[in-house]
């Protein structure tokens, strides 16, 4: 029973969730900037407006730019059924756990580099060369951290973490959690295209790294590109809530249910409550230099390292 | 109760990472008003539980007293300093920041490894404190040796004072109030007598950076 309803609940609440994220992202930067801004639900009529509308490929291009958004979309929604939205569920018995999910990303992110390259657009090339650095300069911390709550955990598959987590209280309290917390919010911000490393918001401009890349694209391969963005972003996202402010605690000792409803309202409010501390972090700062991205990346492994000498050296 | 101050002694050493971290002056002084204000909530944490035990106000007095010299006076008179020398943009480092970050990540493994063999510690947290306090104190030093200009080794002389106050209330629930007050009116007598300094190597360099201090050495 519950591994049947595993998987179409967390399609469901992942595909249902993830543009919504960017929606709040927007809104609350436009009320910060007293403007009205699009509708919380814009991403949504886009994507529907362009399921309808053809697609133009450039004339140059090879057979990877029209297989890469197909690729992108399904290596990140298989990477999102590894995360799951709630620890209610146990998930499908299918090998596979964080290594898997953190390399399935970056298929995706190879593939849609090679995308970018293939039209030999300029924009595309300079925009697929920076997401490799940055993507290089960012995994380090990435795989430290996730490792590191692994080790605590005594299991590599994050479902198993989140279940350690439920057990052990909120566990961002712990000095070692909350370092790694702060690890994976930088990583974060910067795989998502957030604003220090990358503005979301600029359209043909030479500073973006992530829109440089979707250029070429429109129609529907437009749609799964951007889809897949916000899907990733829901990832990391769903990694800090449920890892890191375990709430199914609270829910324990319902009916069947009720128990998965309750647990993914508290997870709703958190992935909101996330993406509002996202947006206030992203209207206070300010856009990187792209040369100064190492430094924030340092300081993200550090806050890994930290942890692991907080755990493992001191013992914990 | 030691899970808080655990993480409170992760959060002022997380400080001092971002002060390694950090690129201008101004930041700087932001982040070392913000260190010294965890210190001041770890000194009333720890002063409120002892002033329920035990009675005694020493440590609420002492926090106090950081309060008011290390968050407010110090830092308004290192921006003030700041505000009146001349600000050239340039770069005010000599290695660059991933690797002065990496480095401080090194430092953290020395002070474990000196700090771990000592078996007397009363109990397995004690040591992370200490290790975490000396990572501070070397942090400090560290920050010290990497900057060029004045502001940057003063900043770092009042990390590596910090690092001594936090190891101290933390192994020692603080030493005598005696001893506390009269670092603290050394440390605010230095950073004056140090405020003026960096004023007159202004004033006769034309900038703060102290290499120039060399200028007339063969």
């Amino acid at each position: 029973m519950q591994n049947v309803l595993y998987i179409p609940v967390q399609l469901a609440v992942m595909l249902l969730l993830a543009p919504l994220v960017n929606g709040i992202i927007k809104k609350i930067k436009a009320v910060s900037q007293k403007r009205k801004g699009p509708p919380v639900l814009q991403l949504y009529y886009d994507f529907y407006k362009l399921m309808k509308k053809g697609t133009v490929v450039s004339e140059t291009s090879s057979w990877i730019f029209r297989a890469a958004p197909y690729i992108y979309f399904t290596a990140i929604l298989t990477a999102a059924l590894f995360v799951p939205v709630t620890t209610v569920l146990a998930p499908f018995s299918v090998t596979g756990d964080m290594i898997l999910a953190v390399y399935l990303l970056a298929l995706a992110r190879f593939f849609m580099a090679l995308a970018g390259l293939d039209t030999g657009s300029t924009f595309g090339g300079m925009g697929s060369s920076r997401e490799m650095m940055i993507s290089a300069l960012l995994e380090p911390s990435l795989l430290v951290s996730l490792f590191i709550v692994g080790l605590i955990a005594g299991s590599t598959s994050l479902y198993e973490i989140m279940k350690f987590s439920v057990l052990s209280g909120i566990t961002i309290l712990q000095p070692v959690y909350f370092l790694i917390f702060l690890a994976l919010w930088i990583v974060l911000i910067a795989e998502t295209a957030r604003i220090p490393v990358d503005d979301p918001s600029t359209h043909l401009e030479l500073t973006m790294v992530h829109e440089a890349m979707l250029l070429e694209y429109s129609g529907r391969q437009l749609v799964l590109m951007e889809l897949g963005a916000a899907l990733k972003q829901l990832i990391f996202i769903t990694l800090l809530a449920n890892v890191f402010i375990p709430t199914d605690i609270f829910v324990q000792g319902r009916g069947f249910l009720v128990t998965v409803i309750l647990s993914l309202g508290f997870y709703f409010v958190k992935v909101v409550g996330i993406a509002c501390v996202t947006a206030v972090i992203e209207i206070n700062t300010v856009k990187l230099r792209l040369f100064s991205v190492p430094n924030l990346a340092a300081l993200s492994f550090a806050f890994a390292f930290l942890g692991f000498v907080q755990y493992f050296v001191i013992g914990r | 109760m030691n899970h808080y101050l655990e993480l409170l002694s992760i959060l002022i050493l997380l400080s001092s990472f971002i002060l390694a971290a950090a690129k201008r002056i101004i930041s700087y002084i932001w982040i070392f008003r913000l260190q010294s204000f965890l210190l001041v909530i770890m000194a009333g944490y720890l002063g409120a539980v002892n002033f329920r035990k035990e009675g005694d106000i020493d440590i609420l007095i002492i926090c106090m007293v950081i309060l008011v010299v290390k968050v407010i006076y110090i830092p308004r008179l290192l921006e003030n300093t700041f505000a009146k020398v001349a600000y050239k943009v340039e770069k005010d480092f000599f290695l660059n920041i991933p690797i002065s970050v990496l480095i401080c990540c090194g430092l953290v493994m020395l002070s474990y490894f000196s700090i771990f063999p000592i078996d007397d510690l009363r109990e397995g947290v004690m040591k992370t404190y200490l290790v975490n306090s000396i990572s501070v104190i070397l942090i400090g030093l560290f920050f010290m040796i990497s900057r060029k200009k004045a502001i940057g080794q003063i900043i770092g002389f009042l990390v590596i004072e910090n690092g001594l106050f936090i190891a101290a209330l933390l192994s020692a629930h603080s030493m005598p109030i005696l001893v506390d007050l009269g670092i603290f009116v050394d440390v605010l007598a230095g950073v004056m007598i140090m405020g003026v300094l960096v004023f007159r190597i202004n004033e006769n360099f034309e900038s703060i950076n102290i290499n120039k201090l060399r200028n007339l050495r063969g």
